[in-house]
């Protein structure tokens, strides 16, 4: 199970990368493993503001649908179109092409509440 | 083992009730107030359609549904569509699935791999299909599976036919699979299908073993823990 050092984790199994007040949010080695193959990510819109801990994308496989919290609050300032053609980048390449969604953070400081990559590691089930 | 809860429910109920309950054991289960639970219930004759459901795959129109005594729901879990009914168990398992104790199987083997070992005691050879979800056995698909996690959190579930009355499955097209056929234990087993209680208390035995949960048994009609019976009653 692949854990990157330089990103931050929430409890929900999503990452963000933080970088000049923009998060790129992605779900979780870990997350798209359980989930098996994906087939479709609902993706939010654009310009909308959410807080941390709002419902901001749906990813589905073949029998299962699973809802991705913003671990930031901001405005959505892009989306990973090719997840609509391509929802398998997630399986595939999750922390790079597969992710969800950017947003203009409010508060940077909102990343201390996420964890680092040595405590999410004991977060997930080892195998 | 873990600890858990499982309700059972002896009369149908119908789909917004059993929704309704799981909504709310949802919300304390990710506020960690209660335990993993597991509901098990049989629900008055009702047609869902998952997340992408398509309702082409729907034979009748609203109002048909309407007077066959049918009701209709968008779910909002993942799978097709499907029927439910009295004969038929549903197993709604509302468990925390993002922490350390989760399963690297993962939770949609074991919820086929209860049903294939349910099928096993009485006899009956169960199996898993290359790229086609749930338990089939040679007479067709006997259990159908469709969950939804919210923080991590699951409901929705799996179906498991055992004497239900497959006349609503003609009014579908099941899980959007076109031509396979709908298999039951009484289609299969006849005048030797087990009676409901005994087939709920292997599905909850195996769903003991496989998801490695102890379970507290309770009976919604009987005394339930006060947290519990509030979440229940609502």
């Amino acid at each position: 199970m692949s854990v990157p050092q330089d990103l931050f984790y929430a409890k929900t199994h999503e990452w963000v990368a933080l970088e000049d007040g923009v998060a790129t949010v992605g779900i979780s080695d870990f997350a798209q493993s359980q989930l098996s193959d994906l087939t479709f990510v609902e993706l939010p819109e654009v310009g909308t503001a959410f807080e941390a801990g709002d419902e901001a994308a749906v990813v589905e496989s073949v029998k299962a649908a699973a809802d991705v919290y913003a671990p930031v609050g901001g405005e959505v300032i892009a989306v990973n179109e090719a997840l609509e053609d391509a929802p398998e980048l997630i399986n595939n390449d999750p922390f790079g092409k597969g992710w969800i969604f950017k947003i203009k953070v409010n508060d940077e400081s909102e990343v201390d509440d996420m964890m680092d990559a040595d405590s999410y590691e004991e977060l997930c089930p080892e195998d | 083992m873990m600890k858990a809860w499982s309700v059972s429910f002896s009369a149908p109920v119908p789909y917004q009730e059993g929704l309704d309950i799981q909504r709310r054991l949802l919300k304390a289960r990710q506020d960690n107030l209660i335990p993993d639970t597991v509901l098990i219930l049989q629900h008055t004759p009702t047609v869902t359609l998952g997340n992408r459901g398509r309702a082409n795959y729907l034979l009748k129109t609203e109002e048909e549904y309407r007077e066959l005594g049918i009701d209709l729901f968008h779910a909002e879990r993942g799978g097709d569509v499907t029927f439910h009914g009295p004969g038929q168990w549903v197993l709604y398992p509302v468990l925390y699935l993002g922490g350390n104790e989760a399963d690297s199987h993962g939770y949609l083997f074991n919820l086929e791999e209860t049903a294939i070992r349910t099928l096993g005691d009485y006899g009956v050879d169960g199996f898993r299909r290359e790229g086609k979800s749930g338990a089939w056995t040679d007479a067709g698909k006997i259990a159908a599976i469709g969950f939804r996690l919210k923080k991590w959190v699951s409901f929705h579930g799996m179906s498991f036919n055992v004497s239900n009355d497959l006349m609503g499955f003609s009014t579908i097209v099941p899980c959007g699979l076109v031509g396979e056929p709908v298999a039951s234990l009484k289609t299969i087993l006849g005048e030797e299908c087990p009676e409901m209680p005994l087939v709920r208390d292997s599905l909850l035995n195996h769903f003991s073993s496989v998801c490695n949960r102890e379970l507290e048994r309770f009976e919604a009609e009987g005394d339930l823990p006060a947290e519990l019976a509030a979440l229940i009653k609502g």
